[in-house]
């Protein structure tokens, strides 16, 4: 996570506020999984476990001054509860796994959804109304004994290239509520964040050679020849959805007239003078443009090259190549 | 609000529930309407919940919280004092309830019913309220569960039986922390009760008033004697002597009526061992204490008064516990001062003109005062006196007149007045004196058990050399009122236990019943005995009993002791119920299935896909059964990768 210091000096604010983290991440380090053991988990009395203290304040004196005891006893009774209560509370929490599932990839600025699995290994008893929060959303969850769920928690994310979701909150207070168990999980899990798609104007230098058209005039109609069967790899956009909404039984890609069909190059060489972040929007854009006509493309990198092709899965590699350019980290 | 923070409807329920039960054993001393607003603050939250009615707004609610004040202030024309506190304190938990719309608020309602049951326990430390305050605390626990449970979670057995696992689990260190916690005393002074609760005797007497105690079955107390129990007939438990008169009743004297000198007690003169006892009194709102004469108390606080009686100097507002020593036939006060002979003789000389000159005539008959005693007794006993507890009223100022040679029908007090009076016209002193007399027996802890309707009223006269002798005139008239009791003496009368239809006592004639009853009396009382006895005077004697000497060292060794004692093996079974393990369940009954296999011969090798080995397994194994769960496992084994990915 990216330390955010606007005054440009090292307040002790700042400054404890780092060494924090820095403990937090060494005393619990990032993984894919996640087993919430004994150290990993704090506990204290919660709000309602405080009013529930006072209370019993109040009904001790009462004892005192009445010399009363049964009063006497139901307050040690439940002040006892309180003390059972904490091992419960923490036993709750313990042991449950945390494993990260998956991230989908978005474009900057949207909420990204983060899969993550929550399973319990005991078969005696479950984990039980567990709420998972980072600052953009929450779930509340029960991990029945010996099952596991998956959750989805979704954070908006920055820039292009990698996302790492910020700690992720563990807590509950079953069964009482009157103490809060929690713990942080930093799960090693990453989202994709792809160049933000920008109209791309008439490339102002074409390489040389016939290879490379840049941006040609192919924005043309298109001109629907036909249907075929679906097959792996189609765009998605060329299914014939509204087929089958009409009842049609299998699914069917719509075939365009070869004249739209072109051969594209996107080339990070076009635009010589723009900088780097807008020439990759406006490549993500051209890619999108081309992938949703059908037409092939091939992109070329100053490091990489990746061959004319078509398809949903050609597409993700090129806005993968897109959102990674210059990016250093290495994906998961 | 979010979704998330609203009570669950489960939650709900159970605290609605709760708050039922919480008023429950308060009722028999709150206004009836309170139950009713519990039932429409339940209602309308019910609708809230429904969506059918709105959430009160602030000024509503100010004004139903006002109207809740003003009336408990109506019904007790106070808001002083224990009893209208506590009806407030429950108004305001009722009304709550209609602004309890959040997980927090729940909390509220549940630690306000927690003190309710802690109010409870300051009018009565009987079975019954700490059976109800248990099953009060139980639900209580439920609904902090259920409050902290997922939203739309289903009804369940589960919470409950939670709630009573936790419970248990802190029994153990309860006791503990109850008998090692310092007894101290009262911090500042708190509310007491008002009049309202005053039970028993009044201390001044008027025709016409024991009468009504002859109608309850409530215990007035309880004692335990160390050896056997006296019969019956010489169970008199005194209570106040009424030696003054005036207004036509008989009232006790308080400090400040006599002088300086007078006040000091005279111990007679004792022989032998005492009769040695415990008392443990239900409360009365009054300060006198009963015992049978003449009795002195090893108790802390208890004031022996200057006519042989024993008094506490606060009212007796909650269950309290004596000692009691007592020698029966110890003589009192054989000398009686001026002052006090000329108080104990004194009665208005116009008053009761027929009286007056009939017991002048006796009194030239005889030449002993103890001969007038006796026929003026025998007097009661042959002519047609009759025993009941509804005799005509008699209103006039002359009531000797009137009773003696008119009506001729009463009980005890009118007995005790006619006789009392009658003595002071001859010139002995008498005075009148208050209590009770008998009890039931209780063979299974040797106690008796001594009810309202057990108050009786008698007389002292003091003759010269003897001191104050006790005489009952009601016995002249009703001699099985004294052998048996008022139950004996009024067989075929309406009136006894008019008020109390539903006493285990009315139920005595049938065996089982009475077996279970005199058990339950033996168990209550053993009950009382201990958590009304248990002060810092019984602590330090069974900390002393245990560890010889009482040492911080011990105490805190003690506690600790017993904290690990519970919280260690609480804390490894958690442990053991969480045991680590790597693999998911999945893959441990898979792991176990492949055991199974084994015992076919058939192994899985290393590295075999589990959809290989169940390949082999369906060609060599003929358990069909077995084979079925192989397939559940392998498809479940391949779901598990494909989805981890």
């Amino acid at each position: 996570m990216a330390e955010v210091d606007y005054s440009g000096k090292h307040s002790l604010r700042t400054r404890l506020r780092a060494r924090y983290r820095a403990w937090l991440k060494r005393r619990l380090p990032p993984a894919r999984t996640i087993v919430l053991e004994q150290k990993r988990l704090f506990i204290f009395p919660s709000r309602p476990g405080f009013l529930f203290i006072g209370t019993l304040l109040i009904m001790l004196l009462t004892a005192i001054n009445y010399q009363n005891n049964l009063a006497y006893g139901l307050t040690f009774w439940l002040a006892m509860l309180f003390v059972v209560a904490i091992h419960f509370t923490h036993g709750n929490l313990m042991q449950l796994t945390l494993t990260a599932v998956g991230a989908e990839s978005v474009y900057p600025g949207q909420r990204a959804e983060f899969r993550i699995r929550l399973s319990c290994s005991s078969k005696r008893s479950g984990h039980y109304s567990i709420r998972l929060t980072w600052p953009d959303s929450e779930a509340l969850v029960d991990v029945p004994a010996g099952e596991a769920i998956e959750v989805s928690l979704f954070q908006t994310v920055g820039g292009r290239g990698w996302f790492e979701p910020p700690r992720l909150t563990v807590e509950s207070g079953y069964p009482l509520g009157l103490l809060r168990c929690w713990s942080f999980a930093e799960l090693a899990v990453k989202a994709l964040v792809w160049p933000k798609p920008i109209p791309a104007p008439a490339p102002t230098h074409v390489r040389g050679g016939d290879d490379a058209v840049g941006f040609s005039d192919a924005s043309g109609v298109e001109d629907l020849a036909g249907f075929r069967d679906y097959r792996v790899g189609d765009s998605l956009r060329h299914v014939d959805w509204r087929g089958l909404a009409r009842g049609q039984q299998t699914l069917q890609t719509r075939q365009y007239s070869a004249p739209a069909r072109e051969d594209h190059w996107l080339d990070w060489d076009a635009f010589p003078d723009a900088p780097v972040e807008l020439r990759l929007s406006w490549l993500c854009w051209l890619a999108l443009q081309y992938d949703a006509r059908g037409d092939q493309y091939g992109l070329r990198l100053p490091d990489e090259e990746i061959p004319l092709a078509t398809g949903d899965r050609h597409r993700e590699r090129v806005l993968r190549a897109l959102a990674l350019y210059g990016v250093e980290s290495a994906p998961v | 609000m979010k979704a998330v923070d609203q009570i669950p409807r489960r939650a709900l329920l159970w605290l609605i529930l709760c708050q039922f039960v919480v008023v429950l054993p308060h009722l028999g001393r709150v206004p009836v309407w309170v139950l009713a607003v519990y039932g429409l603050a339940a209602l309308w939250r019910l609708q809230i919940h429904r969506q059918r009615w709105p959430i009160p707004g602030r000024w509503l609610r100010l004004m139903l919280g006002l109207c809740g004040g003003g009336a408990i202030l109506a019904s007790y024309r106070t808001l002083i004092g224990l009893e209208p506190m506590v009806a407030l304190l429950l108004v305001a938990n009722g009304l709550k309830l209609l602004e309890t719309l959040r997980d927090k608020d729940g909390y509220v309602l549940v630690s306000l019913a927690f003190f309710i049951c802690v109010t409870e326990f300051l009018f009565s430390q009987e079975l019954p309220i700490v059976l109800s305050s248990v099953v009060c605390t139980v639900l209580l626990v439920t609904c902090m569960i259920t409050l902290n449970q997922r939203p739309g979670a289903d009804f369940s057995k589960q919470e409950p039986v939670l709630a009573l696992k936790m419970l248990g689990l802190a029994i153990p260190l309860m006791v503990v922390i109850f008998i090692l916690f310092p007894r101290i005393g009262p911090l500042w002074s708190v509310p007491s009760k008002n009049g309202q609760g005053t039970t028993g005797m009044s201390d001044f007497l008027r025709p016409g008033e024991v009468s009504k105690l002859g109608r309850s079955a409530a215990v007035a107390f309880r004692v335990q004697f160390e050896q056997s129990i006296p019969p019956k007939p010489a169970l008199y438990w005194r209570g106040m002597v009424l030696s003054a008169f005036d207004d036509g009743a008989w009232r006790t004297l308080s400090w400040r009526d006599h002088p300086a000198d007078e006040r000091q007690f005279q111990r007679p003169v004792t022989y032998g061992d005492p009769l040695r006892y415990r008392v443990i009194m239900e409360p009365t709102m009054q300060r006198w204490l009963y015992a049978l004469p003449f009795a002195e108390s090893p108790s802390a606080g208890i004031i022996e008064a200057w006519d042989n009686r024993l008094t506490v100097l606060t009212p007796v507002e909650s269950q309290l516990g004596y000692e009691v020593n007592s020698w029966l036939d110890a003589a009192g006060q054989t000398e009686l001062s001026p002052w006090r002979r000329s108080l104990e003789l004194a009665f208005p000389s116009d008053l009761n003109p027929r009286a007056r000159a009939w017991i002048t005539q006796q009194a030239r008959a005889v030449d002993s005062p103890q001969a007038l005693v006796q026929r003026v007794l025998r007097h009661f006993r042959e002519q047609p006196f009759y025993y009941t507890l509804e005799p005509p009223p008699i209103s006039e100022d002359d009531f000797v007149d009137v009773f003696l040679f008119e009506s001729r029908r009463g009980f005890c007090e009118h007995y005790a007045y006619a006789f009392v009076a009658l003595m002071r016209m001859a010139g002995i002193p008498a005075r009148i004196i208050g209590g009770y007399q008998g009890g039931e027996i209780n063979p299974v802890n040797n106690t008796v058990v001594v009810r309202q309707f057990d108050a009786h009223a008698w007389a002292e006269v003091w003759f010269e050399n003897e001191g104050w002798v006790r005489i009952d005139p009601t016995g002249a008239v009703s001699p099985a009122r004294v052998e048996f009791g008022l139950e004996a003496a009024l067989a075929g009368e309406e009136g006894f236990l008019a008020d109390s239809p539903l006493s285990a006592y009315r139920f005595k004639g049938i065996n089982v019943v009475n077996w279970l009853r005199l058990r339950y009396d033996a168990m209550a009382f053993e009950w009382q005995s201990f958590i009304v006895g248990f002060n810092s005077d019984k602590q330090l004697d069974l900390l002393k009993d245990w560890f010889g000497e009482i040492r911080v060292s011990w105490f805190v060794a003690v506690l600790l002791g017993s904290g690990a004692l519970v919280l260690i093996p609480l804390t490894l079974w958690i442990n053991y119920t969480r045991r680590v393990s790597n693999r998911l369940p999945v893959e441990q009954d898979f792991a176990a299935l492949c055991l199974q296999l084994e015992k076919y011969g058939v192994v899985r090798e290393h590295g075999e896909s589990p959809y290989g080995l169940l390949e082999r397994a369906n060609s060599q194994i003929p358990n069909d059964h077995l084979l079925a769960e192989i397939q559940i496992s392998v498809r479940k084994m391949y779901e598990l990768e494909s989805g981890g990915n």
